[in-house]
């Protein structure tokens, strides 16, 4: 049996706590996918509390909704903000559920890593060598989604996760990158984390 | 043991079914950012397509004829094409509150604008490269790191497949990390002192 955290109100902004489910909701389905691609049952339990940070956001976005409507008119836009909280909180669960396929040791068919071949967002890891020019710089530095069109999902530092991590981030030599982008961009990405490519060129 | 041919139509189901649900999940923010019923609709005719690709991704797996030993591997793919119609149908029920004609309250559109993963809606220029390219040319995701997820032309939505050649005068609907936003509107309205894309 599950430990359930007990709920009450904090004073949150509902566009603070809608931002976040929104973002972290996104943010799971490609980090299950990763664990599920990878095999990685440790990511698959950063989804899991991920999952579980989602339903208490849940529940303050519910009350400071409530708190915000003092009106009919405020109470039909509010309840859009309801649905969306709602729907962001349905995505997290599957992105749970792609968590279980890992964590239940079911595994998933190798055929999957052809699948994520042919999709249009691509999914990588890399483990960052000594003689990558990303070891040393921040995220901020890199520039990585303007530059090549990926953007890291998690940091696996020895053996603390660092989920989506800040533009402050350092990268360091032995770090493992989550990564999510275009093909060519995760390709890139793998090369200047082993170190086979040493240099970052913007496309446009 | 599933031949050759039958997992090439698995993957390819399964594909299409992660695609699908990721751009109705965006087409769906669009929706409510620019408020718009066409985008809604857009998003609800792809849930019921979402659904019936489901099912015949399902009888696929089902009657490749794996061995007993496959067994949990194949359960584990087909647990992940339940996750794709959930989300779908997660996206599909965020479209219906413009269907219903709720006005959104201004929070909802500050959150999708702010949001990590945002979407964009941006013209394309007479000077802009991307017109006159198809959009494998265009290579806007490698360019941007925005994908493009339909494109508006006079009245009618697009859903753009490497072949679609862009014209200008179109207006893209664009998705991707926030960082790439300003890239894509340089891209388009042809305002960039850098060389010549390729």
């Amino acid at each position: 049996m599950s430990e359930f955290e007990k709920i009450e109100y904090e004073p949150h902004s509902v566009r603070e706590l809608l931002l976040e489910m929104k973002d972290t909701s996104e943010l799971m389905i490609d980090l299950a996918y990763s664990a599920a691609l990878f095999n990685d049952r440790e990511l698959a339990e950063e989804v899991l509390e991920l999952e579980s940070h989602v339903d208490l956001l849940a529940y303050q976005l519910n009350m400071s909704t409530m708190i915000a409507a003092r009106d009919p008119e405020d109470a039909e836009s509010l309840v859009a903000v309801l649905k969306v909280a709602s729907s962001a909180d349905k995505i997290s669960d599957a992105a749970a559920d792609i968590a279980a396929i890992v964590l239940r040791k079911i595994g998933v068919h190798p055929l999957v890593s052809k699948v994520f071949k042919k999709v249009e967002e691509g999914l990588v890891k890399a483990i960052v060598k000594s003689n990558s020019i990303l070891a040393g710089k921040s995220l901020d530095e890199l520039e990585l989604a303007a530059k090549i069109g990926v953007d890291i999902t998690a940091i696996r530092r020895q053996r603390r996760w660092i989920i989506n991590p800040k533009g402050s981030e350092r990268i360091r030599e032995g770090d493992v990158l989550f990564a999510r982008g275009s093909h060519t961009g995760v390709e890139e990405l793998k090369q200047l984390a082993d170190g086979t490519l040493r240099k970052l060129e913007d496309e446009t | 043991m599933p031949s050759q041919e039958q997992i090439e139509k698995i993957v390819e189901k399964l594909a299409e079914l992660k695609d699908t649900s990721e751009l109705m999940l965006d087409l769906a923010y669009s929706a409510i950012l620019l408020n718009s019923r066409e985008l809604a609709e857009e998003v609800e005719e792809l849930e019921e397509h979402v659904d019936e690709l489901h099912t015949e991704f399902e009888l696929l797996v089902l009657s490749s004829g794996f061995k007993r030993q496959e067994s949990k591997h194949f359960l584990g793919l087909i647990r992940i094409g339940v996750v794709t119609e959930a989300i779908a149908d997660a996206a599909a029920e965020m479209a219906e509150v413009v269907l219903r004609q709720l006005e959104p309250h201004p929070v909802l559109k500050m959150v999708i604008k702010e949001a990590e993963e945002t979407v964009l809606r941006v013209q394309v220029s007479e000077n802009s490269p991307l017109a006159d390219k198809t959009m494998r040319e265009a290579r806007i995701p490698e360019k941007t790191g925005m994908w493009v997820l339909a494109i508006r032309r006079g009245n009618r939505w697009i859903r753009p497949k490497p072949r679609t050649k862009i014209r200008a005068g179109d207006i893209l609907i664009a998705s991707g990390y926030a960082e790439g936003e300003e890239d894509l509107k340089q891209l388009a309205t042809g305002q960039t002192n850098q060389e010549e894309t390729g």
